[in-house]
């Protein structure tokens, strides 16, 4: 087993389709950090977890996994890698038996008690076929394969969407209970920013296919405040301090990027903390600068 | 070897449908084959006369089945739409199986069914070997691996075309496509305008081939040489059905 500081390190990626381009991302996640990767819809989210994955190939770029090449080292890193879509891929005509016949031959170490604890504990029929499951049930049979290989780095792509909040809970629980050991890691793709705030480590926000933020989720939110003022005032707000402004009938509501050196230079306005959601919003905005 | 087990496990599985609906109708096709021989048992008859009489009268019947069955047997089973449609062809590039494996494995499912089907053909001309001692066993296994071999042929043909495809939205343009394409073929080969029907010429006493061309025929279905040619066609189909298999498991997505 190769020693690695970083489970997904991402240089310069671009990927150009007709439309839409990753335009020259670069993160990393460290061992052992639950990554939320957030955006809103169309923001690049999917194609920077498919280029990963080598679902797709790049057109620039580096991109190592478990600090191995994604393409030269592929077989290497896919057996400690799993993988969660945010539709089960497979077969309506499996069952859940048929599923473990499946992986173990292909994984290494493949477990299959651990696969029985996990369909036991979310109480999923052996027999019954995959066609006849709800939404949340085939959610959770993929999470249980993926849980299942002793795998080093989990890739989820918007895997809680669609699902509601008591089987969103249920499985945020079972990751952060997967990751006690120190060793795995996971990125977590979600434009649910509920979902990312209780239990990510780390936050990447991407938008228009460019990374605009990257970071510990908790410095990026201490950094980050809305400024609540008048009109009048907000024309002495400094430029570089605004990530946007929300303008409405009463005054406006500013995005600061420096909450604290906002509160010592705007002593008169009050700041309020940001949540992920507010902070992916103004970001978004950014470009029209004033919104409403 | 687990690696392959698995992979060949889940396509047989998958694919299980389809091989049991194809069988039953083959093993329909052969009691109504072998329904004249039970008859003629029956009824405490025996099958008497010339033996390449018989032959020919056996071929008659071990012929279409042996077409049927290699068709059965190497058409397309459905495992690469399925696998676009059920999201598993993108999910199996994040799977630790390489495209050789895979390709192995979709190869070994489908030489698996061909020998299957096989067995199940050579059932009516060794049971007429038995009952009459005629030997049909030659050109009937030439026949089956002939089909099997234009069948693998043809399934790798629509598994190379079927690759370029990601969505149901682009598999039903691709059927379309294939289907009106199937259509233009036959009609600029005016297949459909054969006049088979000639009022002007009584059937009434004539044969539909000479004896001795029959004999012929059964002489060239039979012979080491065609058994030759149709093992190195069928070995020639496979191997590219494999080749293909192989580029559709290693081609990612655009």
């Amino acid at each position: 087993m190769n020693a690695y500081e970083n489970a997904i390190e991402i240089r310069g990626v671009t990927k150009r389709y007709d439309g839409f381009t990753l335009d020259n991302i670069s993160f990393d996640v460290p061992k052992g950090c639950i990554m939320g990767f957030i955006g809103q819809n169309g923001a690049g989210k999917t194609t920077t977890i498919r280029s990963l994955l080598h679902i797709t190939n790049i057109d620039s770029g580096e991109i190592r996994l478990l600090g191995l090449d994604h393409i030269k080292d592929e077989t290497a890193a896919k057996k400690r890698i799993a993988v969660v879509f945010d539709e089960l891929p497979f077969h309506d005509v499996f069952n859940v038996k048929d599923m473990a016949r499946i992986f173990e031959g292909m994984y290494p170490e493949w477990d299959n008690d651990a696969y029985l604890q996990y369909t036991e504990r979310f109480q999923l029929p052996q027999k019954k076929k995959i066609g006849q499951f709800s939404k949340g049930m085939k959610m959770k049979l993929q999470i249980a394969c993926a849980l299942s290989h002793n795998a080093e780095l989990l890739v989820m792509d918007e895997a809680t969407t669609g699902l509601d909040p008591v089987v969103r809970d249920e499985i945020l629980h079972l990751f952060m209970e997967y990751m006690q050991n120190g060793e795995r890691s996971v990125l977590m793709s979600s434009h649910i920013t509920s979902d990312l705030e209780k239990i990510a480590d780390m936050v990447t926000f991407i938008d228009k296919g460019k990374i605009l933020l990257t970071g510990y989720k908790d410095e990026i939110i201490e950094q980050h405040g809305i400024l609540k003022c008048d009109k009048e005032k907000l024309q002495e707000i400094d430029a570089e301090d605004i990530v946007s402004i929300r303008t409405n009938n009463f005054g406006a509501e500013v995005m600061v990027n420096d909450r604290e050196n906002a509160s010592y230079k705007y002593r008169d306005c009050t700041i309020d903390p940001a949540n992920l959601d507010d902070i992916m919003l103004y970001y978004v905005h950014r470009d029209a600068k004033e919104w409403s | 070897m687990k690696m392959y087990l698995s992979l060949v496990y889940r396509e047989l599985k998958q694919t299980r449908k389809h091989y049991i609906i194809m069988l039953a109708l083959f093993l329909l096709v052969l009691a109504f084959m072998l329904l004249p021989l039970f008859i003629s048992l029956a009824y405490g008859g025996a099958i008497n006369g010339d033996v390449a009489d018989i032959n020919g009268e056996i071929l008659f019947c071990a012929a279409p089945l042996a077409l049927l069955g290699g068709i059965a047997a190497g058409t397309n089973n459905g495992l690469q739409k399925a696998d676009i449609s059920a999201g598993w062809k993108r999910y199996s590039f994040v799977l630790p199986p390489t495209a050789v494996q895979q390709a192995v494995s979709d190869l070994s499912v489908k030489i698996c069914h061909i020998l299957l089907f096989g067995a199940v053909t050579a059932v009516y001309p060794l049971l007429m070997h038995c009952m009459t001692g005629a030997n049909s066993v030659s050109p009937t296994f030439n026949l089956y691996f002939g089909a099997a071999a234009a069948a693998v042929l043809t399934d790798a043909a629509y598994c190379y075309i079927i690759m370029f495809a990601k969505t149901k939205k682009d598999l039903a343009i691709i059927g379309a496509a294939a289907f009106l394409g199937a259509g233009l073929i036959l009609r600029v080969t005016d297949f459909f305008t054969g006049d088979i029907n000639i009022p002007e010429q009584s059937a009434a006493g004539r044969s539909l081939i000479s004896e001795e061309a029959l004999n012929e025929l059964i002489a060239a279905t039979g012979s080491t040489m065609t058994t030759v040619c149709v093992l190195a066609a069928f070995v020639t189909a496979c191997v590219l059905y494999f080749l293909v298999m192989w580029r559709s498991h290693e081609r990612r997505e655009p």
